[in-house]
């Protein structure tokens, strides 16, 4: 293979990790404030953990992160265990395709980008678009979302996308959603979704700790009965919220609320064929 | 010949050529406005401390992937507290003979009580020509007649002469005229507009800031980012499709499309709205980002009259599509404003220091953290304005229910 | 979402557009033609084949019939004359009255808007330079897709060449297919494709539908396309094949989104685009992450990364009015080709209104993005690539003189598979096993049979193309792109030749 890693078409050359990346047996930490190049560029940033990847480290750290976009985008190996410490720039994990990613702060726009696999935690906040056209894995966020969050997330066989929001989710929450779970605990108060909530799912679920007006449903979204699976899942994803950040989480199934799709052709009957 | 030297050729960061051709305070001709994306970011000291404008740069400058070096711009309100109540009418200048030309206009319509050249530092990643920098504190006389109309106001005489100005007064255009601010902006990176003007010799209460990704150059150094008209002070990110709508309802009302782009209708519309037609922020903003028509179908009576009447009455400034904005204003108090349009369609993240001194908002929170790395952040919400006030604090969050506050 | 569409269908029967008509001296009562009919439109009774209603003149049943014996006849007007209530106007009222639906439709805008192509007319060489014989003396056609550097550094009196910066691809001719996914043609339909572009040495579309696993043989003449669906986009989608495009928008269909319906979403189509089987795969109007361009910089930046900067990231939009001033963006956002897509590209579903109202012709497009690019010192950088509507080597000829790089052509592939055209793609039923995924339709086309027949087709246009070089006295097709000079307007409006920047018929040099 080429090596490809030296970053191209800005002025924010340098020699790839020369300074910054320290690795010891399998386990990298890559010291941002160590990097000749103030805020480091996230060209080299991802030129040297795939540097990292490439020489087989099994955990990579990241100090001091400001801003820096499309960390461990595509990143393959299942095993991977990638800690950022400090803010991560958008399309954090983008394509992501097995690691695991914890975010120790919050995390901007566009989280795990069409992810396949992996997972994303946040011990913070993320905002708008978080798991867009997820497919698979899982993002955890121990704060609040903002708007679109989970939009068309679609699940497939095995793969089946889940989140959590600690806190809440703005608008259009699972919108288009085809697949997977997004669980909202409202932790912290305040509405824990926002309006058109589901608009145009046609798959998936969607679990909400607290209240659903009826008002703040989108076309397509309905609310229904949890069934005994979904409490299950419930419960197996609140597990896994409070081993990911030691938090606890009321477990009383009541109140919860399970929106789903009303069908799964909501725009069945909207196009007339007709040869005109 | 070996040595000769080929003519250097701005390039942006992709090292992709940058038109060579810019123009400062003269229109390019063919000039039909720009499209574009960008960057925003601003602070305010709630104390009405003081900031200095490294800060500011560097809140901007972090946020590099969302410009191409086609214009920044900084706003710094709470500039002159020695000159706090007299306007400054910061101008730039083609060349001299614009500068003769505005000053024989201003000559006998206002008072100019002092008046200075703005610093600039020549760059050398910035291609000439780079415009005169000039700023004028003046007051109003107390007879003002423009065109006929005795007895103006102030600001709407104010208003006039800018608008002329601009208009009409060939090599020169007014980037700010407000009391207590001014307007630093141009065509480069944020972080070369910020060095053009040495930022960190200013100090003020609040800054707002700028930087651009329009989708086509020429480069017009007073099309930039933020574009003000008296104390207001407009960053904008996204684009307005209803722009021909909202255009209309400011050329009624007499303002004079000069830029030709969307922001220029978005300041005009905020002077529109609260001063002359003294609506209340967060009304104001309710009209420029309504809620659906299904949404205010379930809001009490009297908010769901209030609602109904501001989109009827105000329907063409309404402001479609992506956008989120900063607004910055000196009168009656220094004050930032931040909304984002009716779906949240252009990031905005809000945030305040530990100590609750300093509120900031921009368009990522990185932008925040890299000045104040403990800061507090949240998410205001669509359509719902963010609202710091000097000396008063943070009166909105911008999560509030809309009419929160409105005497109904 | 509009109100719930009535439950009942309040009909009124509509005339036939079409009527097959069999010769029964001559018919052998094979019943091919009834057994082929995937529409239903021909039916046996009373031992005779006759028409049941309902044809759509898709032409299986000319082609297959034995005797020859079958001839499909529009039917005349049918509603009293009116010069401005035309036969569809009246045809669509009474449609959605009935549906209270919003019509569909596929291929390309149908309405008889001139193509500006028609007016267009080529120059040739006489006397004052020599025209060339292609068939004797080399004639080149071969084309680069990709972002070139613009100029080559010298240091101390080296020329630096930097092959990593600037990936590109090349091509034998200036020519790519365009993204037609898996799901809205048929494997066999897609299959063919894939192999015509290998043979070719040019780049086919994946369209938006994924990738199967059986076509990553071809992935080195493959463009994936990533739409706001995000269908199918795995590591392997993004890194093994030659290009990766973002979709932005289509031309049959500027600012809609995409709608593969349920009945179409079989357990192979599931599999490539990663959905459960049965369920409509709906693609977003926007990318929900792209409200602006730099948004766009930055799925251009984050698709560049996951592909360590070894491919080409393009970006396609449709032709709309600020065309030129977008493709600048696009350029300085980091795209490394950009594609047009022209008012009369072709789809497998659309909704009418904007299929038919809505964009700008590919012509005008080409020349807006060729000018403002040029204008803005960018056009050496970026490769154009543009289609819509390209129906012969004449109409891609030109669009190369207009400004583009790379023709982009998916109709006319498809009609050499034998499509006609019918515009009934959006309704699954495709006789010719193209546009469905039933599996008794698709079995019908022959993927080698198919693939050779688009690789004679573009070979003879490669041809046409190289003649009409020839007579300009050009060798070599870069010298023929965007030389405006080569062409001049007939048509009837010169304001069209103006925007455009080609002379008027009777202009010289000066
Ligand atoms: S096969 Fe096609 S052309 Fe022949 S009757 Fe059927 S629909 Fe008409
Ligand atoms: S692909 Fe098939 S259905 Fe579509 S136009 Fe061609 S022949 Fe008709």
């Amino acid at each position: 293979m080429k090596d490809v890693c030296k970053p191209k078409g800005h002025a924010h050359e340098c020699d790839c990790g020369k300074e910054c990346l320290k690795v010891e047996g399998d386990r990298a930490v890559i010291d941002l404030s160590l990097s000749p190049a103030q805020p480091m560029h996230y060209t080299t940033l991802n030129c040297v953990m795939r540097k990292a990847m490439r020489r087989g480290c099994s955990s990579i750290e990241l100090k001091g992160v400001m801003g820096q976009r499309y960390l461990a985008s595509t990143a393959s190996a299942p095993d991977l265990y990638i800690a950022v410490h400090g803010t991560p720039g958008n399309d954090l994990g983008a394509f992501l395709n097995g690691p695991t990613i914890e975010v120790f702060g919050n995390a901007q726009d566009m989280t795990g980008n069409t992810m396949n696999s992996g997972r994303i935690i946040v011990h913070g906040n993320a905002w708008d678009v978080t798991g867009l056209a997820a497919r698979g894995g899982q993002i955890l966020v121990k704060g609040d979302t903002g708007y679109r969050v989970g939009i068309h997330m679609k699940e497939f066989g095995g793969s089946r996308p889940t989140m959590v929001i600690g806190g809440t989710a703005k608008d259009y929450l699972g919108e288009y959603m085809a697949g997977g779970t997004i669980l909202v605990l409202g932790l912290g108060g305040g509405a824990p979704v926002g309006r058109s909530l589901g608009a145009g799912m046609h798959g998936g679920r969607i679990f909400v700790r607290g209240t659903v007006g009826l008002e703040q449903l989108g076309p397509g979204a309905a609310i229904v009965p949890l069934s005994p699976d979904d409490e299950k899942e419930v419960r197996g994803l609140l597990g896994e919220f409070e081993n990911a950040f030691g938090a606890e989480v009321p477990g009383e199934m009541s109140e919860y609320v399970k929106v789903a799709p009303s069908s799964s052709r909501p725009f069945s009957g909207y196009y007339d064929k007709t040869n005109v | 010949m070996n040595d000769r030297k080929d003519r250097e050729v701005r390039t942006d960061r992709l090292g992709m050529p940058v038109q060579a051709e810019n123009y400062t305070a003269s229109r390019p001709p063919g000039w039909q406005g720009q499209l574009g994306g960008c960057g925003i970011a601003s602070c305010i000291s709630l104390k009405g401390g003081r900031i200095d404008g490294d800060r500011i740069a560097r809140m901007l400058t972090i946020m590099e992937e969302r410009e191409n070096g086609l214009g920044a711009g900084y706003a710094c309100y709470g500039l002159f507290p020695e000159r706090r109540d007299q306007y400054c009418l910061q101008f730039f200048f083609d060349d001299e003979e614009g500068k003769q030309a505005v000053e024989d206009f201003l000559d006998g319509r206002l008072d100019i009580l002092h008046d200075e050249k703005v610093f600039l530092r020549e760059r050398s990643t910035i291609s000439p020509p780079y415009p005169l920098v000039w700023r004028y504190f003046a007051n109003v006389p107390h007879a003002r007649e423009w065109r006929g109309t005795r007895d103006l106001g102030e600001e709407d005489y104010l208003v006039e002469l800018v608008q002329h100005i601009n208009e009409r007064v060939p090599k020169a255009f007014c980037v700010s005229s407000g009391k207590d601010m001014a307007v630093f902006k141009g065509n480069g990176y944020s972080y070369e507009i910020a060095d053009l003007y040495d930022l960190g010799r200013y100090s003020g209460t609040m800054w707002l800031s700028h930087s651009r990704f329009p989708t086509n150059s020429p480069a017009w150094w007073a099309g930039a980012h933020p574009l003000s008209l008296l104390d207001w002070g407009v960053c904008h990110n996204g684009e307005i499709t209803s722009y021909g709508v909202n255009r209309k309802l400011v050329e009624m009302n007499g303002y004079k499309c000069t830029v030709l782009t969307d922001t220029e209708v978005v300041t005009y519309l905020w002077d529109l709205l609260v001063r002359r037609n003294g609506l209340p922020t967060e009304v104001a903003a309710f009209v420029m980002a309504p809620s659906t028509f299904q949404e205010i179908s379930l809001l009490p009576p009297a908010e769901r009259r209030l609602a109904e009447w501001l989109r009827i009455t105000y329907k063409e400034a309404f402001l479609n599509g992506p956008f989120s904005i900063i607004v910055g204003r000196s009168q009656p108090d220094i004050s930032l404003i931040a909304l984002a349009d009716r779906k949240k369609l252009r990031p905005m993240i809000a945030g305040l220091s530990p100590n609750e001194e300093v509120a900031y908002c921009a368009s990522e929170e990185s932008a925040i953290r890299i000045v104040e790395p403990d800061a507090r952040t949240w998410a205001p919400g669509a359509g719902n304005p963010f609202i710091a006030v000097a000396g008063k604090g943070i009166v909105r969050r911008g999560t509030e229910p809309s009419f929160q506050g409105v005497s109904l | 979402m509009s109100e719930t569409p009535p439950t009942k269908r309040l009909d009124h029967r509509l005339p036939e557009r079409f009527l097959p008509i069999v010769n029964y001296d001559l018919c052998r009562v094979c019943r091919r033609c009834v057994n082929d009919c995937s529409y239903q439109a021909l039916e046996f009774r009373e031992s005779k084949v006759v028409a049941s209603g309902g044809c759509v003149a898709c032409g299986r049943c000319i082609a297959i019939c034995p005797a020859n014996c079958i001839e499909i006849r529009p039917v005349p007007p049918q509603f009293a004359p009116h010069g401005n209530w035309s036969e569809r106007s009246r045809r669509s009222i009474l449609a959605q009255a009935s549906s209270g639906g919003v019509l569909l439709s596929s291929c390309g805008a149908d309405d008889e808007h001139p193509a500006i192509f028609d007016d267009l007319l080529l120059d040739a060489a006489q006397v004052t330079n020599p025209s060339i014989d292609p068939l004797r003396e080399p004639v080149e056609t071969v084309t680069y897709l990709g972002r070139r550097p613009g100029r080559l550094e010298v240091c101390d009196g080296k020329v630096m060449v930097r092959e990593d910066d600037t990936p590109l691809i090349r091509m034998d001719m200036p020519l790519m297919f365009g993204h037609i996914s898996l799901g809205s043609i048929s494997y066999n339909a897609q299959q063919a494709l894939f192999m015509a572009a290998k043979e070719l040495n040019i780049v086919a579309g994946s369209g938006e539908g994924g990738l199967h696993p059986d076509f990553y043989q071809y992935a080195d003449h493959i463009c994936s396309e990533v739409a706001s669906g995000r269908f199918g986009i795995k590591p392997e989608y993004l890194k093994e094949v030659a290009a990766v495009e973002i979709k932005i928008g289509q031309g049959a269909k500027p600012g809609h989104g995409g709608h593969l319906p349920g009945e179409k979403v079989t357990t192979m189509i599931s599999e490539t685009r990663m959905i459960p089987r049965g369920t409509d795969a709906l693609s977003p109007y926007p990318h929900h992450d792209i409200y602006s361009i730099e948004d766009l910089a930055q799925l251009i930046s984050v698709l560049k990364e996951s592909t360590e900067y070894r491919l080409p990231v393009g970006v396609k939009i449709a032709a709309v009015h600020n065309v030129g001033a977008i493709a600048s963006g696009i350029v300085r956002a980091g795209a490394d080709f950009l594609t047009v897509d022209g008012f009369k590209g072709g789809t497998g579903a659309a909704p009418r209104v904007i299929r038919d109202h809505a964009g700008l012709p590919v012509e005008v497009a080409i020349a807006a993005v060729d000018r403002r690019l040029t204008q803005e010192g960018l056009r050496n950088r970026v490769t154009v690539c543009a289609g819509g509507g390209i129906r012969s080597s004449a109409d891609m000829i030109k669009a190369l003189a207009l400004g583009a790089d790379v023709v982009m052509v998916s109709t006319s592939a498809m009609v050499a598979m034998g499509c006609r055209v019918c515009q009934q793609c959006h309704r699954g039923l495709c006789s010719w096993g193209i546009a469905t995924q039933r599996d008794d339709l698709t079995s019908r086309l022959d993927p080698n049979v198919a693939a050779a027949r688009i690789v004679r087709l573009f070979r003879a246009w490669n041809e046409e193309l190289k003649e009409v070089l020839g007579a300009m006295g050009i060798d070599a097709v870069e010298s023929l792109v965007g030389n405006r000079d080569r062409l001049r307007y007939r048509g009837p409006n010169p304001k069209i030749a103006e925007v455009m920047n080609v002379k008027h018929i009777g202009e010289g040099w000066g």
